[in-house]
């Protein structure tokens, strides 16, 4: 077999590059409820103990032989509340779910109509600190800043594995799109109802979150040295909108974000779930290298990678259901699918669809990871 | 000359729907008529869906317009309501996952294509479901899932429905955003799908067939 001549970092920076690395880089995006099962740990210990979740993400690494770089899985539920990365309600294992069911997003219309008009003069991050936060979680002044605190211990510790193991995170950097956060907190069909109906608040907020997403992206990652920022969206895409809602209540401030931080050389990577095939085209309209498309499985990766081949990287998408339900060699035979068909000739991260789900079979995502790392090397 | 509200809704016009159907019902025009106009005008938006029109998002906005002029109607609809039901059809989202957005959107469709929904919500246990399908007879029961955790309990009330001997009188549809066609394997689902109109559209053609009406 043929030997690996890159590190992670190099090899990952190869594929956003859109060179052909050694092999293609391998990620999985093993968040803290998958790590739980896949470590034999209860759900109700992950989403308490944030020393639990860096054991459980390092167990399943090493276990499985390592990967390249890896996603930063260091919170527990409360603190994605806490810090504003989730600012929703949520039901906890141990607290109000059972010991054994992963944390969930209990999604309800908690921003309302008037509240735009309050973002946009404020900004998201003075809003939430201030009124958004105390409607959704029961969390005091004081819990809240322990909690604080324990995501930079959690942080410091993942940060310490890492070096261990001489990989590093693969962003630091990360925050739902505006147009997401939105939906999110206002929830689905509201918030859809106010596009349709009354769309300037939505526009005024969209463009005051905008600019603050990009300063504090730009200083987190000027902080973290990782020229990554991770920016999640579900619902934008052509399985929701139609291409003129989608031009006008999306594209344009994600174009600005991309390009904004591309000019101080980072990469925005984009997690997108559900169907985003309709949209795949609009990305073509970025800068070259500017940005990595993760797919879920539903988007045809194959289709995605006709249209973008040559100009942007693709990450994805062995799915959640086969990861749960499916067999070694079945993920096998579609991760070198994938390795032929997307990564052929480069710009390709192997990766799993949306996140590698609660109830993966550890022996699923080993055979994932294996592929990944020895298909190419040993096919000379 | 009285409102189109098929058109009203098919153009998405809340507030004229509403409005339309608010006066037209209270000059005692027939309610039945009334909910017939609100139907026809949602069948022409889950046409306009089919066809590459519109998106999710008019589905989801029509759905709306459609519960709250059912409200409106509610009172008028008491003494006459028809029983010309398509079918009978028992939603879950199963132990596991408490996500309901999807589940919902396919409740409303099928409401309006006059199925009689039992919708027992959220994070359900298996043997809920067979006790349901026990009381009601569906035609069809749904599973919905977002999130792989619900997969086990999906699999384990379709396994009770069979021992209890209920699964050939009826069909099992999964659905939800992390739902494949292996996993309609896994559990001896009859049909899967991501996309809620086509759920419905299946369930309408299983209930066609098996009662034979048009």
């Amino acid at each position: 077999m043929a030997q690996e001549s890159m590190t992670a970092d190099e090899r990952v920076w190869s594929a956003l590059r859109l060179e052909k690395p050694d092999r293609v880089p391998v990620i999985p995006t093993l968040l803290p409820e998958p790590a739980a099962g896949l470590a034999g740990v209860p759900q109700a210990k992950v989403a308490s103990d944030n020393q639990a979740v860096v054991q459980a993400v390092f167990d399943v690494y090493d276990r499985i032989g390592g990967w390249d770089n890896i996603y930063p899985a260091t919170y527990k539920p409360i603190q994605l509340q806490a810090a504003g990365v989730f600012p929703m309600k949520m039901r906890i294992p141990g607290v109000d779910l059972d010991d054994q069911t992963p944390f969930q997003l209990d999604e309800q219309e908690v921003l309302k109509p008037e509240d735009f008009e309050k973002i946009a003069e404020m900004g998201f991050d003075a809003f939430f600190e201030e009124d958004f936060l105390w409607r959704v979680s029961d969390l005091t002044p004081e819990t809240r800043a322990e909690e604080m605190t324990k995501i930079m211990v959690g942080g410091g510790m993942f940060l310490g594995e890492c070096a261990k193991r001489e990989i590093k995170p693969l962003f630091l950097a990360n925050g739902l799109h505006p147009f997401f956060l939105l939906s999110l907190t206002r929830s689905m069909i509201p918030f859809t109802q106010d596009v349709f109906y009354k769309p300037e608040p939505v526009e005024r907020a969209l463009r005051r979150m905008t600019t603050d997403l990009i300063e504090k992206q730009l200083r987190i990652v000027k902080q973290t040295g990782i020229d990554i920022f991770m920016c999640s969206e579900e619902r934008a895409g052509g399985f929701f909108f139609s291409p003129a809602h989608f031009e006008r209540f999306w594209w344009p401030y994600t174009q600005e974000i991309v390009e904004t931080l591309w000019a101080e050389g980072i990469v925005t990577l984009f997690h997108l779930d559900t169907d985003w095939i309709k949209n795949i085209p609009y990305f073509k309209k970025l800068p070259k290298g500017s940005a990595v498309l993760e797919l879920d499985s539903t988007t045809d990766i194959f289709a995605a990678k006709e249209m973008l081949r040559g100009h942007l990287c693709l990450k994805g998408d062995v799915s959640a259901a086969s990861l749960s339900i499916g067999n070694p060699e079945d993920i096998a035979a579609y991760c070198k699918r994938l390795i032929d068909g997307v990564g052929g000739d480069g710009g390709f991260i192997l990766g799993t669809g949306c996140s590698v789900p609660p109830d993966a079979k550890f022996e699923n995502l080993r055979a994932m990871i294996e592929t990944g790392k020895t298909y190419e090397l040993t096919r000379g | 000359m009285p409102s189109d509200i098929a058109d009203l809704i098919v153009k998405l016009e809340r507030e004229q729907v509403l409005e339309a159907v608010g006066e037209r019902a209270a000059a005692k025009e027939d309610p039945l008529v009334l909910l017939e106009e609100c139907r026809q005008g949602m069948l022409k938006v889950g046409q306009r869906f089919q066809d590459g029109d519109y998106y999710l998002a008019e589905l989801m906005i029509s759905g709306e317009i459609f519960k709250e002029a059912m409200e409106v109607l509610e009172p008028y609809l008491e003494d006459v309501r028809g029983s010309e039901r398509i079918g009978t059809v028992v939603l879950a989202t199963m132990h596991g996952d408490i996500h309901d957005l999807g589940k919902n959107i396919v409740a409303t469709l099928l409401r309006v294509h006059n199925f009689e929904v039992h919708d027992l919500g959220v994070n359900v246990e298996p043997e809920a479901v067979v006790e349901k399908v026990k009381e009601v007879a569906p035609d069809i029961v749904g599973f919905s899932s977002l999130i792989t955790t619900s997969f086990e309990s999906t699999r384990r009330a379709a396994e009770l429905l069979e021992q209890e001997g209920l699964r050939d009188q009826l069909k099992i549809v999964v659905g939800g955003g992390v739902t494949t066609p292996e996993f309609g394997e896994y559990v001896g689902a009859d049909f899967q799908t991501l996309d809620a109109s086509v759920g419905v559209t299946y369930c309408l053609e299983a209930c066609t067939a098996t009662t034979g009406e048009a």
